[in-house]
């Protein structure tokens, strides 16, 4: 890890320098900086000579980093809209060829108005809630932390990325998209709830947090307990996003075939199980399976075998035939197990964790080379809670289960359309409910792991990241006003420092309205279906008359606009 | 805005992230001061260009790199009023997303982002060595 000694004032002096000197004005979006925090010879300035690759024109190895980097920075920028640039602090350092990045939020705010003057910015949605930074500055329409990063960005300069802006990354990991994504987090995509204990950050909830709800209670992260959020979160499937906008693009992005392990019977465990797949075996959903669920019984193998571990060929291969058939993990091989089941007529195979591996998750299941070309029914894991779960209720009337795909559920989403999060039941505590979940398809660039198949979308119908910003507080806002599109009687108005009327400048203030309309928008709105210069005059005058009347202008302003649009050729 | 932000002085702006820049990194405290062991062959040997598991010096670099980019904010953490109104908690670089790789012996990469220092290890293979308790 370098020491913050090696990136020094000087570096950041000449790159913010630069972007003053480069980047004057901006229409629209939002101005992400990429502030180079590399000392000389090193990460973004590293001179190791680079050949041109994917549309990353640099010469050198630091150059395309930087080109890549300011070119995921810039498709975020153009998707989402504030009148505040935001700052990413960025630097390549030595962090081991198994981290390829970081990034976060520096600062997080609270309870704070829209603070531009002449604007209307919202300021917080709701109170006692945490904004990440750069959030919170486009909320409040002034730079919160004037002269501090929004963003903490650190990528590895000893991994290999991809460099080029193209997605012809190959095999190779795509630099471009791995910082879309940690960028994602560093926008806000998370929560700041404490990932060990439940606890919110200093005892208040998050704008993310608040649209994660527990579709097994109902309640929102904000409404629980430490402990229940605890519990929420290593609910598999049951923790959906509570959010309009990527829940009306959900149909767009997201497809219907949900694969999944469903308990169906009796009620006191009935519902969809986290599950592995195998390297072998039939494909889930080609067809469906569903019956009773039943164990697995085979002699006891000498050093170490149990009577449940499917290791040797089932005693109870009647019982077996034509259920599901649940073994227990360990002693053989997956495929072992799977090939036995096969052979006794099972219809699907469900392999659970055995005691050695008591809080880990399904495993994926290789094949060994030799027995998984005999298994010609699906195989699933889980973990061994639920293995257990299952084996509890033998005694009481038996379990039945299906598995395989329901084509009425989208893969990524709930029966009722809501995207899910990635809530699986961890092997140590970790916070993994800052991702939508692995099952998405197609894939999603907030899945916790890249797939190779992203684009560099990051919208409906390629993706579902920029909805869920918006969810938390990233409103559109065309024109920068701070009033949201959705509400501005023009999301794209004149907000010229003086009204101007067809090229005549009035030199009197263009007032903004609370309904995100500008005097110029005004008059604007009267041009358009005025259909000779006396009805156009005849309405700018009654629309003068007004403001006065409401003391927004003068008597001698009024006849300054009245004036300007006199002269002006309209229509 | 736009205009007035293009006013701010440049010299004090860049001073401002360098501070910044200081604050973040010095939050890196070492919370996991035990050894480690890998338990998968997560690293590429740069002579021979097969998989192997980590050195005993790369376990302990990884390590430190992880728990600093895994930092979460201190239980003491307090918010603190802001003149303009509301409240700001500075995070000192934590609470952020960590993308980690680990190879398959075929050349392609997994990737996974972690939240939280046991997760990483988790992912990448690494255990805590008890054979010195």
């Amino acid at each position: 890890m370098k020491s913050s000694k090696t990136t020094g004032a000087v570096a950041l002096l000449a790159s913010t320098l630069a972007f003053l000197g480069s980047s004057l004005t901006w229409a629209g979006g939002a101005q992400i900086i990429v502030v180079n925090s590399d000392g000389p010879g090193e990460g973004f300035n590293d001179p190791t000579q680079a050949a041109p690759v994917g549309g990353n024109s640099g010469t050198t190895r630091g150059q395309q980093r930087l080109i890549a980097f300011q070119h995921a920075a810039n498709l975020w920028g153009a998707q989402l809209d504030s009148n505040v640039p935001i700052f990413v602090l960025a630097s390549f350092d030595t962090l081991g060829a198994n981290i390829l990045g970081s990034a976060g939020a520096t600062a997080v705010f609270s309870d704070f108005p829209g603070l531009a003057p002449g604007f209307f910015y919202p300021g917080v949605e709701f109170p006692a809630t945490w904004y990440g930074s750069a959030l919170a500055d486009k909320r409040a329409g002034v730079d919160l932390n004037p002269g501090f990063a929004d963003v903490r960005a650190r990528f590895s300069s000893d991994f290999d990325f991809y460099l080029g802006l193209d997605t012809n990354h190959g095999a190779r990991v795509d630099l471009v998209t791995v910082v879309l994504h940690e960028l994602g987090h560093g926008l806000n995509f998370q929560t700041f709830v404490s990932s060990s204990t439940g606890a919110n950050l200093a005892g208040q909830t998050d704008t993310y947090a608040r649209r994660l709800v527990d579709a097994t209670t109902g309640l929102t992260w904000d409404q629980m307990t430490n402990a229940q959020r605890q519990a929420s979160a290593v609910r598999f499937g049951r923790l959906v996003w509570n959010g309009a906008n990527v829940s009306a693009d959900v149909p767009a992005v997201l497809s219907f075939g949900s694969p999944s392990v469903d308990v169906l019977s009796p009620l006191a465990i009935a519902g969809i199980y986290q599950f592995g797949t195998a390297a072998f075996g039939r494909t889930l959903g080609n067809p469906n399976v569903s019956g009773a669920v039943v164990a697995a019984q085979d002699a006891v193998e000498a050093g170490g075998g149990t009577s449940a571990d499917g290791c040797s060929a089932f005693s109870n291969a009647a019982a077996v035939a034509g259920k599901i058939v649940l073994i227990e993990r360990g002693f053989c091989g997956f495929a072992v197990k799977s090939r036995n089941a096969t052979n006794a007529g099972a219809i699907a195979a469900v392999i659970y964790n055995q005691a050695a591996n008591v809080n880990a998750a399904p495993p994926g299941m290789a094949d060994d080379g030799v027995n998984g070309a005999f298994v010609t029914i699906p195989v699933v894991s889980l973990r061994r809670a639920d293995g257990l779960a299952i084996i509890g209720q033998f005694a009481g009337g038996g379990v039945t289960a299906s598995i395989g795909v329901d084509p009425n559920v989208r893969a990524g989403a709930d029966a009722a359309g809501r995207a899910r999060l990635y809530a699986p039941f961890p092997v140590v505590g970790g916070s993994s409910v800052s991702h939508y979940d692995t099952v998405a398809n197609r894939n999603l660039l907030m899945e916790p792991a890249i797939s190779g198949d992203l684009t560099h979308n990051l919208t409906a119908p390629f993706d579902l990241t920029k909805e869920l910003l918006t969810d938390v507080g990233w409103f559109a806002d065309s024109d920068l006003d701070g009033v949201a599109n959705s509400l501005d009687c023009n999301p794209n108005s004149d907000l010229g420092a003086t009204v101007v009327v067809g090229g005549n400048d009035s030199g009197v203030p263009n007032t903004l309205f609370g309904t995100g309309c500008s005097i110029a928008d005004l008059i604007g709105k009267i041009a358009g279906p005025a259909t000779n210069h006396g009805d156009f005059v005849s309405g700018v005058a009654k629309l003068t008359n007004e403001l006065k009347a409401s003391g927004v202008i003068s008597g001698s302003q009024k006849g300054a606009i009245q004036s300007a649009a006199a002269r002006a050729n309209i229509p | 805005m736009r205009r007035l932000f293009m006013r701010l002085a440049p010299c004090a702006l860049a001073l401002a992230l360098g501070a910044s820049m200081v604050q973040a990194d010095s939050s890196s405290s070492t919370q996991h001061a035990k050894r480690y062991l890998a338990t998968r062959n997560i690293t590429v040997d740069r002579v021979t260009g097969e998989l192997r598991k980590p050195t005993d010096q790369e376990i302990a670099d990884l390590v430190q790199s992880l728990e600093t980019l895994t930092a979460t904010p201190s239980n003491s953490a307090q918010p603190v009023a802001r003149t303009g109104g509301g409240y700001m908690l500075s995070l000192q670089g934590a609470s952020a997303g960590v993308m980690l790789a680990r190879p398959n012996a075929d050349g392609t990469m997994e990737t996974k982002c972690v939240f939280s220092f046991e997760e990483g290890a988790e992912f990448l293979g690494l255990v805590a060595d008890t054979s010195e308790q």
